[in-house]
């Protein structure tokens, strides 16, 4: 006791710690049955944390190239000491976060925390999720595995059915005119430096919204008066609860790095016949799988262009919601948010399962 | 802060204090011993991306040959007697053994029974039934990269 | 339609006046055109007396053209008339075919092949033909003006004839240098010291002459695979007589040798498996001087392929012993036209052992020793191989990359087969030092199979280690949350 504070008096005497300190004494998080929900925000900044170390610890061995991005991470799976867990949990911790910030979203969404004055965390946290998305796709193709290599086949093909920006846009995705090693050091690129820039300076943003705005009240807590408000304080009790919760995710990771470890695949042979069955990931199966059951043709329209418009409007509309939800922030109840929300996981829900059945 | 505090919840609490902070002690360490023996110097330094640079322009003479690994069966490059460089599987296509260069024949030669291929891979004596199949040769830089064709 | 085929073979009839007056008038034509040539005295008339078309009433004009029927020799031999007189060698087949392309309509009806012109035509003489008036013509093989029946010895083209008629022009290397200068020309002189030659020489018409192997209008390349000379046909050819009982029977020689050969490697290899470079009857017995190889020379003739091995047994104890008990070489273990893919349990004493065959007695047999050795040491190679995968499988069901130590066992095959090889050599050492790398493979891939299992319990147990600590930290957490709650509670 005596010597923690004892340094605490030295940084305060440098630093004034009281501001931090009375700033975590302040903070509350509201406290009611679904809280839990909350909890998915802190996850996904863990796994963040976990992509952000694991995939450190690749770079220390990975190399881009034609000759070399399989066998290298070959080799960190097969030579390298835990190369093989680094490597799990790093592919592993990329889906789970994504799942996670999918979580987070829609709870975000059906609790109406978007609302006025948070709009401004809701588009920094869809930015966020663009992002999360790009990282996924990006990293996929770093293996230079045969699955990969297709995957971002077909996934850059579809960027170049965009109508007039598409083809422009997936040559320089591509760095051109077809996938090729060229494109694995743009995806490198990206994967490392841009992407992991821009998240880290649009999560700061994101948190210090937060932050400043403190954490967002249920709707129900509308009309109820202070005194039946529950909340515990952030500190210590929410961040021990998060840091447990965080514990129990490192355990899942690890469990399952080690029990399903990622499978490396086939090197990329660009001139071979493509695999039966090629897939995206699973978080843009939903799309892929809706974009096959459009008609070739519909309305004189391509039916692909279509697809990815209606997806791009929807997508749009979507990041727009603290717009178009303008009668909830005026007080009155607005049903249609929810049932667009439901529909929406109902939508996702069932076309990815139909894509994961799908031969 | 605590005054008069019971010594039976005093002596709870400092031994789950006491037991966590161990148990945090542990936790890092579990953390942190896979990724410091990450850094450990694996047994093979560095990734082995040999898989199509057969070897150095260097290395070879003319009226030699040398087998390399190309993907997961073995394969030989030549320099003929020309100078030229050629490469082909270096599974003999009678029984899968690997074949050679044979210098006073200026062949390829399998080992095993004796089969004979010609320096374009074609089979020429012995009991091999089919030619060895032939790869690209490149030469980029120094290195001498092989493909299939 | 019956009708319009019985027209139009009647309006071919009327368009061969010579032929069908020959037939309508029922009896000999008076043959002008031979009545004076025989008062010239020429030969060719001389010897047209006997030729089978005399006697059948085809005349001169026949073939020659003109009318025979007058005696004055300007309209009878007037070319406007049509008379040709010594036909243009290029033109023979086309002449020969007026009649002899046309099955069913005259004649014996065997004489009469459908296709005859056209078969000759594509065949490498009617190309040669094409290509020179030298070239071959029916009249090489037939003969000119003594045409005689094929059944009759005094044809060129009776089988006892055949060859020596061949010969004319296949012996002749001024004469073939013209046409195809690759190709021997020592055929005839070689078919003379087979087997068939002797036979044929003496005047047995029986065995294979050239047309039984090559056929007779339509020879076709050796390299072309409608051939019945084409390595894939060639075992079907031989079986044609070698496998009928009833045709082979007054020779006493077996006729199970294509059954047999089908069923054997090279059958398998050749004619399952299309593998030109697998031998066929003649790559052993020899082709146009077939003969079975002699006991002594059994050995080189399967070196010629198994070199390695033909060089190991002409170095070893056996080569003497076998030559002694007049027995021979690979047949002895390998026999003949049934060669099965060797294996290695052939080496044993008894069993599906061919050593036993003369080695009897295990026990005090000097030869015992290096069976049994090399015996173990091909079986230690391959169980180790075997055990070896079977441990990489498991490592690789665990999960665990070991595609280097698989890699390696190719190898292990390289060994394998050269220690198989030089079983040849019968003294275990040399086996012994062609399977050492081998087992060197074997032993490491065991080794690092052994090690990835190991890893893979190293990763679990430390997985389980790891869930504890983390566990016991979340409890513990757990625990302290509460506390730290009840507290501010109370």
């Amino acid at each position: 006791m005596n010597k923690e504070s004892k340094m605490m008096r030295w940084l305060n005497e440098r630093y004034n710690l009281s501001l931090i300190e009375h700033f975590a004494e302040e903070k509350k998080v509201p406290h009611f049955r679904g809280s839990f929900w909350y909890y998915f925000g802190g996850v996904s900044l863990f796994l963040f944390i976990v992509q952000v170390v694991t995939g450190i610890l690749l770079l220390m061995y990975y190399q881009p190239g034609a000759q070399t991005a399989y066998e290298s991470v070959r080799f960190i799976v097969m030579k390298v000491q835990f190369g093989w867990l680094i490597r799990s949990i790093h592919s592993w911790s990329a889906n789970l976060m994504i799942l996670s910030v999918i979580i987070h979203m829609f709870s975000v969404y059906f609790t109406k925390a978007f609302r006025k004055p948070r709009e401004l965390t809701w588009y920094s946290g869809f930015i966020l999720l663009a992002l999360c998305l790009t990282f996924g796709f990006s990293g996929y193709l770093l293996p230079w595995n045969t699955l990969s290599y297709f995957a971002t086949k077909v996934g850059t093909e579809i960027v170049g059915v965009v109508p007039f920006v598409g083809k422009p846009v997936m040559e320089v995705l591509r760095n051109g005119s077809d996938v090729t090693t060229a494109t694995l050091t743009r995806f490198f690129a990206l994967h490392v430096a841009v992407l992991p820039a821009l998240f880290t300076v649009i999560l700061g943003v994101h948190l210090l919204f937060i932050q400043v705005q403190g954490i967002s009240e249920p709707e129900s807590w509308k009309y109820l008066p202070e005194s039946k408000k529950s909340h515990i304080p952030f500190f210590p009790n929410f961040v021990l609860r998060d840091v447990l919760l965080w514990l129990i995710v490192l355990n899942v990771l690890a469990i399952l790095a080690v029990y399903f470890p990622w499978e490396l695949g086939h090197k990329a042979e660009p001139f071979a016949p493509a695999p039966i069955g090629i897939k995206p990931e699973w978080y843009f199966l939903f799309m892929f799988q809706s974009l096959r059951f459009f008609p070739p043709k519909l309305l004189g329209v391509d039916g692909e262009v279509l697809g990815i418009s209606l997806f791009g409007l929807a997508g749009f509309l979507w990041f727009l919601v603290p717009f178009w939800d303008s009668k909830t922030s005026k007080g009155s109840r607005n049903r249609i948010v929810n049932y667009v929300g439901i529909g929406v996981v109902l939508y996702i829900i069932v076309f990815t399962v139909i894509g994961a059945r799908a031969k | 802060m605590m005054d008069v505090p019971s010594t039976g919840k005093m002596s709870r609490r400092t031994f789950l204090d006491y037991f966590l902070g161990l148990s945090v002690v542990a936790w890092l360490a579990a953390v942190l011993y896979p990724i410091i023996d990450y850094f450990r110097v694996p047994p093979q330094t560095e990734a082995a991306p040999s898989s199509v640079v057969a070897g150095s322009v260097k290395d070879f003479k003319p009226n030699s040959g040398k087998v390399f690994r190309f993907g997961n069966e073995p394969a030989i490059l030549v320099d003929t007697p020309d100078g030229k460089l050629e490469a082909f599987s270096a599974v003999c296509t009678h029984l899968q053994c690997t074949v050679q260069y044979r210098p006073d024949m200026q062949r390829i030669w399998c080992a095993c029974h004796g089969g004979v291929y010609d320096l374009n891979g074609r089979n020429i004596s012995g009991p091999p039934p089919r030619p060895l199949t032939g790869y690209k040769v490149a030469v980029k830089g120094d290195d001498i990269v092989v493909s299939k064709s | 339609m019956k009708k319009i085929i019985i027209f139009l073979v009647f309006l071919a009839v009327i368009a061969l006046p010579n032929v069908s007056n020959a037939r309508t008038q029922e009896k000999k034509p008076v043959d002008k055109c031979l009545s004076c040539h025989t008062d010239i005295g020429s030969d060719e008339a001389a010897s047209y007396m006997s030729d089978v078309h005399f006697k059948a009433g085809v005349t001169c004009a026949g073939c020659h053209g003109g009318n025979a029927s007058v005696e004055d020799q300007d309209a009878a031999m007037n070319p406007k008339k049509g008379y040709i007189g010594v036909p243009k060698p290029s033109a023979i087949p086309q002449m020969c075919g007026k009649c002899h392309g046309l099955a069913r309509t005259t004649f014996r009806n065997e004489y009469h092949l459908d296709d005859v012109v056209d078969q000759f035509m594509s065949s490498v003489h009617g190309r040669a033909l094409n290509q020179s008036s030298d070239g071959p013509t029916c009249i090489s093989c037939h003969g000119i003006h003594n045409i005689a029946d094929v059944s009759s010895v005094k044809s060129p083209a009776y089988p006892t004839n055949v060859p020596k008629t061949c010969a004319k022009c296949h012996s002749n290397p001024d004469y073939m240098k013209k046409f195809n200068p690759g190709l021997p020309v020592d055929q005839y002189e070689k078919y003379l010291t087979s087997v068939h030659g002797e036979r044929n020489e003496a005047g047995d018409p029986k065995p294979a002459t050239c047309v039984s192997c090559h056929s007779n209008h339509l020879i076709r390349p050796v390299k072309d695979p409608r051939s019945p000379v084409y390595p894939t046909n060639i075992p079907e050819t031989c079986a044609r007589c070698h496998s009928n009982k009833a045709y082979m029977a007054e020779y006493h020689i077996p006729t199970d040798q294509y059954e047999n050969y089908k069923q054997s490697v090279h059958g398998i290899a050749l004619l399952q498996n299309s593998d030109l470079s697998a031998p066929a009857c003649n790559s052993c017995h020899g082709n146009h001087g077939a003969v079975p190889p002699g006991v002594s020379s059994v050995a080189s003739v399967c070196g010629t392929c198994h070199q390695a091995n033909a060089d190991l047994f002409d170095k070893s104890v056996h080569r003497a012993a076998f030559a002694k008990a007049k027995l021979p070489g690979c047949v002895v273990c390998h026999s003949n036209h049934l060669v099965k893919p060797p294996f290695d349990a052939m080496i044993a004493f008894d069993g599906g052992g061919v050593c036993g065959k003369c080695h009897k007695n295990m026990t005090s047999d000097p030869a015992a020793g290096a069976i049994i050795a090399i015996r173990w040491t091909l079986d230690s190679l391959t169980r180790g191989r075997k055990d070896a995968e079977a441990l990489l499988s498991r490592a690789e069901q665990l999960g665990m990359d070991v595609s280097d130590a698989v890699y390696s066992l190719k190898d292990v095959n390289q060994s394998l087969v050269e220690a198989r090889v030089q079983v040849h050599s019968f003294a275990a050492t040399s086996v012994e030092s062609a399977a050492a790398p081998g087992l060197k493979i074997v032993a490491g891939a065991q080794k690092s199979a052994l090690a990835a299992v190991d890893e893979y319990y190293f990763r679990r147990h430390g997985l389980g280690v790891a869930t504890l600590i983390i566990t016991l930290l979340a409890v513990l957490l757990f625990l302290k949350i509460r506390q730290i709650e009840r507290r501010n509670k109370g």
